[in-house]
């Protein structure tokens, strides 16, 4: 039978991760037809490892998120799964679908701590500089044609990050008690080729806006002209939160 | 019996984790298994890394990414791009799991087993030939571990092995720790499986070892693949009774989790080089051991 199969596989992938199967919340109807020979118990211990190691991969990129998310920790990860099921197999792939997942669960139902956004938006940007450093593909490597002298732009290993909080102490070591300060923050994090740690730290609103237009080379001769722009430039080349071709 | 030389090479599975421990012990392997998807995905200096192996010690090419066993064809692309990264490292083969992964539209990252039919047989004989097209060394296939198997299945593991492999001259690599903890999970003599296997289909070996797992909602133990521990004796032991019948060129050990117990490591290619020497002081008309009771 044409496909037979292909339908099998969709089934049961269907199925592996379904938050029935994961979490064993399932009635003999919701088990495909096709898949009511296949050992129930079996079938839910498949679906629970797979869905282990990748929240491993997730949970891995957001601590201090889950650690916020308190009760709230199972119903979003039982939404979570309902919602986006595992498209590619990659740590990144499933970080972002994660935190797209949860910008819009955030819409329905307010975070349990006022700073919680802007926590999870910065453990995403950590795990973005960290990608680019450990896993970055092999195109974004190339020598870029556009990289040409006197261009200038924001290095990949550079994640910009504006928080309605001072969020900084919770990613210190003993964070605790920490009381954060409620005022609009521009962050950076960054993790240059040759730094063992990564760095979080606040940038002026003219930096922000400079490193925020910067996403790509471009000409610094555009900012030739304005001494104020020559020396912040040079101030951010010189903390390598900008690549500078001569 | 036919019986086999024991020289294989001993060697273990590359992982970029343990890089430089790896490239300072490099006079302990006589080689190193490179997963070629890691030289596809891997960053600049983490390809780096296993290209500047080449000529320093053999390398041999093992896949986890073609999804062979999805009921779509092949993805071409990602072929081609294998076939050049087997040629740079001038590997002898190239091996994959004899599974499926994904669909369109869903990745499990986990192995999942085909229904072992003569149907599927056939699918797979047809993309076992497309990757021989398309790769210039002898391709392997790879048992792997099940955690359920499909109702409709019509043929042993051995007989669907043996049934691919003798249609399409595809090796088999074989996993011993899968075989081991299918026998556990699913209740059969893994000796029997050995036995079923065509004499002289095994080209390579992976060894590993892991944990228990208790279940919790019954009294049921299930024994997962998590490569993470040593070398269990009674695998080493399924590694010698493979070798009265199969003459296997590498044996690699694979360690994918607690990275850093060095000692563990080193003393499992230890354990596998004495089982390896016994077998070459001893005549080898009959196996080292016998089958489970």
């Amino acid at each position: 039978m044409p496909n037979r199969l292909l339908d099998l596989q969709n089934n049961l992938l269907a199925y592996l991760t379904s938050s029935a199967a994961i979490f064993g919340e399932e009635d003999a109807t919701s088990v495909d037809p096709a898949l009511r020979g296949i050992d129930r118990e079996l079938l839910h211990l498949e679906a629970r490892f797979s869905h282990d190691k990748r929240l491993a991969k997730i949970v891995g990129a957001f601590p201090r998120t889950f650690e916020l998310f308190g009760n709230q920790q199972a119903a979003v990860v039982r939404e979570f799964v309902q919602a986006c099921p595992p498209v590619e197999i990659g740590r990144i792939e499933n970080v972002r679908q994660f935190h797209a997942f949860l910008v819009t669960w955030w819409q329905r139902h307010p975070p349990n701590a006022p700073h919680l956004v802007d926590v999870a938006a910065c453990e995403l940007a950590c795990a973005e500089v960290r990608v680019d450093r450990d896993d970055r593909p092999a195109e974004l490597e190339n020598d870029d044609p556009r990289a040409q002298q006197g261009t200038i732009r924001r290095p990949p290993w550079v994640v910009l990050c504006r928080c309605a909080f001072d969020i900084r102490p919770i990613f210190e070591p003993d964070s605790r008690n920490s009381v954060l300060e409620k005022r609009d923050t521009r962050l950076v994090i960054s993790l240059p080729p040759d730094a063992n740690d990564l760095e979080i730290f606040e940038v002026n609103p003219v930096g922000f806006d400079l490193l925020f237009m910067l996403d790509d080379w471009t000409e610094r001769a555009v900012f030739a002209e304005a001494l104020e722009a020559r020396k912040l430039i040079a101030s951010l080349a010189a903390r390598k939160l900008l690549e500078v071709r001569v | 019996m036919t019986t086999q030389s024991c020289s294989s090479a001993v060697g273990l599975g590359y992982r970029s984790a343990i890089s430089d421990w790896t490239r300072a012990n490099l006079h302990r392997f006589d080689l190193l298994e490179i997963t070629v998807d890691h030289c596809l995905h891997g960053s600049k200096a983490k390809r780096a890394a296993i290209f500047d192996l080449v000529g320093q010690i053999p390398l041999t090419a093992h896949g986890v990414g073609l999804s062979i066993g999805t009921d779509v064809p092949l993805d071409l692309a990602y072929l081609d791009q294998v076939a050049d990264i087997v040629e740079r490292l001038a590997a002898p083969a190239y091996s994959e799991h004899l599974a499926f992964t994904r669909v369109p539209g869903r990745d499990l990252a986990n192995l999942l087993p085909l229904p072992k039919t003569e149907a599927v047989a056939e699918s797979i004989i047809a993309k076992v030939q497309t990757v021989q097209s398309h790769i210039s060394v002898p391709f392997l296939l790879e048992n792997i571990s099940y955690v359920f198997e499909w109702p409709d299945s019509k043929l042993s593991d051995a007989e669907f092995l043996n049934l691919i492999c003798r249609e399409t001259g595809a090796g088999l690599l074989l996993d011993v720790e899968n075989v081991y903890l299918n026998s556990r999970n699913h209740g059969f003599d893994p000796f029997d499986f050995l036995d079923s296997l065509s004499p002289g289909l095994v080209q390579e070996v992976h060894m590993a070892g892991g944990i228990d797992l208790p279940q919790e909602s019954t009294e049921r133990v299930f024994f997962p693949d998590t490569h993470s521990h040593p070398v269990p004796d009674a695998a080493l032991d399924l590694l010698d009774y493979a070798l009265t019948r199969h003459g296997p060129a590498t044996i690699i050990l694979e360690r994918d989790d607690r990275l850093d117990r060095f000692d563990e490591i080193l003393d499992d290619i230890a354990r596998i080089r004495m089982r390896l020497n016994a077998r070459g002081s001893i005549s080898h008309a009959e196996p080292a051991i016998g089958p489970a009771e």
